[in-house]
């Protein structure tokens, strides 16, 4: 650890005294190899090498946002790049406090991931106004900051109702009976969700939404109204959960009740192993990833375009949407799922 | 406050003098009676045998859950620990399966932390003097915390093939669901030890008033420590139910509101939080009642914002109810008189 750390410390000296000195020509002289090449990378170091990258998420320990954690701090630490994290653990309150904070601490960017469309819009604005450029994750916020990075929760929702439709719709000589699992009735993930959802599902006159409950993306909720949906409609088709950890309880009731072969059970999420055991195991039928390492990568590459175009922070808005990938046994394996990695912390050198 | 007070209306002091020989929780039970033969006669499907299993079986991990809680709040402490407790030892035991430790010894592993959180919980509120309230707050802060250091996963899986962990949650005896007779049995075990053992009526002296209680040689601080004990192993053993039913242990679930629910059914069936009143059967009539609205709220597919505003208002009203049929004076709601 201090060996790493004394090593970190060398080299932000190297790179202060290298960007100091006009690095392009010192170094182009000092080594071998092709001018350009040189030339590229110092402009490159120019533009990211002791920038501060700052990261608030809505809570640490979670394995979406864990995995863009560890993704944003490696990418960041390889580029020279300090990262700073903060985890307000799910309190909206001291969510607030933190952004204040870390705006204050003036970082070059700032990836955020909004609670709620309102909650920090102010702060981001005050953020842009400073010079912070503003990458936000996922839920946008009411503000259009410089970028933002994540799924369509919408295109998430129709998505899974289309592959519902096309296994329980008309013409399946099934009895068409849906169950849906939402998260957290107020929260944007599923309130976009559930109308791309709803938008699809009820094109198609065979399909019955016989359940539409929230969870609150919690595994033994899920299981408890599953349990009682599933006595109530036996010939229940499918079932849809809007977090694959929280829908994990519904295919075990499902499992429990001896119905897992004949219920399509249905997942949208992060994609990381855990989600690629319960295709694996037979538990759920399909799972919509929307796979959070590429995301950490865009968000990254988001911060790395803002920092080298030179823009003013708030000048420009630059969406970067997620693909949403399907997964089922064929291919829930290896480089599909990401293993959980533990909560990320900030750039050891931290200290000034 | 004026109806308790000025002299009430003949007619409502009657009904309340005739109800006040009614004790809380056969007010609340003779509520679910109703209810249920309303759900039955209006609802299809409610009244089949396998809904009605499934409802008990739904309410069995609270039940478990409501055991400790109300058999601390009887003894006017209280502990915020306890879903942390259910949780995060099963989480470090489950860790500790996936890196080779024998599944025999798993359970036992969780049983052996989660004991030894309940102990250090007792000791610092019996000889620290700690307030509980505080002390089982922060247990639940450092429980997280730590076992999230030690396994920095979200859920963990337990192992599929160990058929005899899961058996309590997955299994059945005689077409009866484990989790129902798991609760069953530890409903009984519970009311034994709190009505037929003098350890057990030590707690309701303790809850009625410790000072008489320590005066009459009741030996306060060991009952304290075997108070949060006995949390702790009811704790473990609703971890043991919720691992076989979900296949898992989800670390978040301390920080939802599942602490509030088990606080919710206590009180609600007549455990009040002032102490040594209620028993078990409150505990159980107080799940009957959650659980047959929220079996109920499925079948009719309401919306959960819904449920939240109706688990509210019953909240409130058997509060309510407690305050006007057991008006308090400042003789019986003070420590020590």
């Amino acid at each position: 650890m201090l060996s790493r750390r004394a090593l970190m410390g060398v080299t932000a000296m190297l790179a202060a005294a290298a960007v100091a000195g006009g690095p392009a020509t010192v170094r182009a002289q000092e080594e071998s190899g092709t001018k350009t090449a040189h030339e590229l990378r110092a402009q490159y170091d120019k533009d990211l090498k002791g920038k501060t990258i700052a990261f608030l998420p809505i809570a640490t320990g979670v394995p979406l946002m864990d995995e863009w954690g560890r993704v944003i701090k490696t990418e960041a630490e390889w580029r020279g790049m300090k990262f700073v994290i903060r985890d307000p653990a799910a309190n909206p309150a001291a969510m607030q406090q933190a952004l204040t904070a870390l705006i204050d601490e003036k970082p070059d960017v700032l990836i955020v991931q909004n609670p709620s469309v309102t909650l920090l819009m102010k702060e981001l604005k005050r953020a842009e106004q400073q010079g912070t450029h503003v990458v936000q994750m996922n839920m946008s916020s009411n503000y259009k900051s410089d970028a933002f990075v994540g799924a369509d929760w919408y295109e998430v929702g129709r998505i899974l109702a289309e592959d519902v439709v096309k296994q329980c719709g008309t013409g399946t000589n099934t009895s068409g009976e849906v169950q849906i699992v939402q998260g957290e009735l107020t929260a944007a993930a599923s309130v976009d969700q559930i109308a791309g959802v709803m938008d699809t599902l009820n094109k198609d006159k065979a399909i019955k939404v016989v359940s539409n409950q929230a969870a609150l993306w919690d595994a033994n909720n899920a299981l408890n109204i599953t349990n009682t949906v599933i006595q109530q409609h036996p010939n229940l088709c499918a079932s849809v959960g809007f977090w694959g950890i929280m829908e994990s309880g519904a295919a075990q009731a499902i499992r429990n009740a001896g119905k897992i072969d004949k219920v399509k059970v249905y997942a949208s999420g992060e994609g990381s192993q855990l989600d690629c055991d319960q295709v694996v195991q037979g538990n759920f039928y399909k799972f919509l990833s929307y796979t959070a390492t590429s995301q950490g990568h865009d968000a990254f590459l988001a911060a790395e375009t803002l920092l080298e175009s030179g823009d003013k922070a708030g000048t420009k808005h630059h969406e970067y949407y997620t693909r949403p990938v399907w997964l089922d046994k064929s291919n829930a394996s290896g480089a599909n799922c990401y293993a959980v990695p533990p909560p990320p912390q900030g750039t050891a050198e931290a200290k000034n | 406050m004026a109806i308790e007070t000025g002299a009430a209306p003949g007619g409502l002091a009657v009904w309340r003098q005739s109800l006040g020989r009614l004790s809380q929780e056969q007010i609340v039970a003779a509520f679910t009676i109703a209810l249920l033969i309303v759900f039955a006669l209006a609802l299809p499907g409610f009244a089949t045998a396998s809904n009605i299993l499934g409802l008990i079986r739904s309410i069995s991990i609270l039940g478990i859950l409501g055991l400790g809680m109300g058999l601390i709040v009887i003894s006017r402490g209280i502990d915020l620990s306890e879903i942390a407790i259910m949780a995060g030892p099963w989480c470090v035991a489950l860790i500790a399966n996936q890196h080779g430790l024998p599944i025999f010894w798993t359970p036992i592993l969780a049983l052996a932390i989660a004991v030894g959180i309940g102990f250090l919980n007792g000791v610092l509120v019996a000889f620290v003097e700690a307030p509980a309230l505080f002390v089982t707050l922060a247990a639940t802060f450092v429980i997280y915390g730590t076992a999230y250091w030690i396994a920095p996963v979200y859920v963990v899986y337990a192992p599929q093939n160990a058929a005899a962990l899961l058996f309590a949650g997955r299994g059945a005896l005689f077409g009866i669901p484990m989790p129902i007779i798991v609760f069953a049995a530890a409903a009984l075990v519970i009311h034994a030890f709190l009505s037929r053992t003098s350890i057990g009526r030590f707690i309701y002296a303790q809850g009625d008033n410790s000072e008489a209680a320590r005066l009459s040689g009741v030996a306060l601080r060991p009952l304290i420590v075997l108070e949060h004990v006995m949390v702790a192993l009811l704790a473990w053993l609703a971890g043991l139910v919720w691992i076989g039913q979900t296949g898992s242990m989800q670390m978040t679930i301390v920080q939802g509101t599942v602490v509030f629910d088990v606080i919710l059914v206590v009180v609600l069936g007549g455990i009040s939080l002032v102490g040594g009143r209620g028993s078990v059967f409150s505990v159980v009539v107080g799940c009957a009642l959650i659980g047959t609205l929220l079996n109920a709220f499925t079948i009719m597919d309401v919306n959960s914002e819904v449920q939240n505003i109706i688990r509210g208002v019953v909240l409130l009203a058997a509060i309510i109810l407690d305050n006007w049929l057991h008006p308090r004076d400042e003789e019986t709601a003070r420590q020590g008189d």
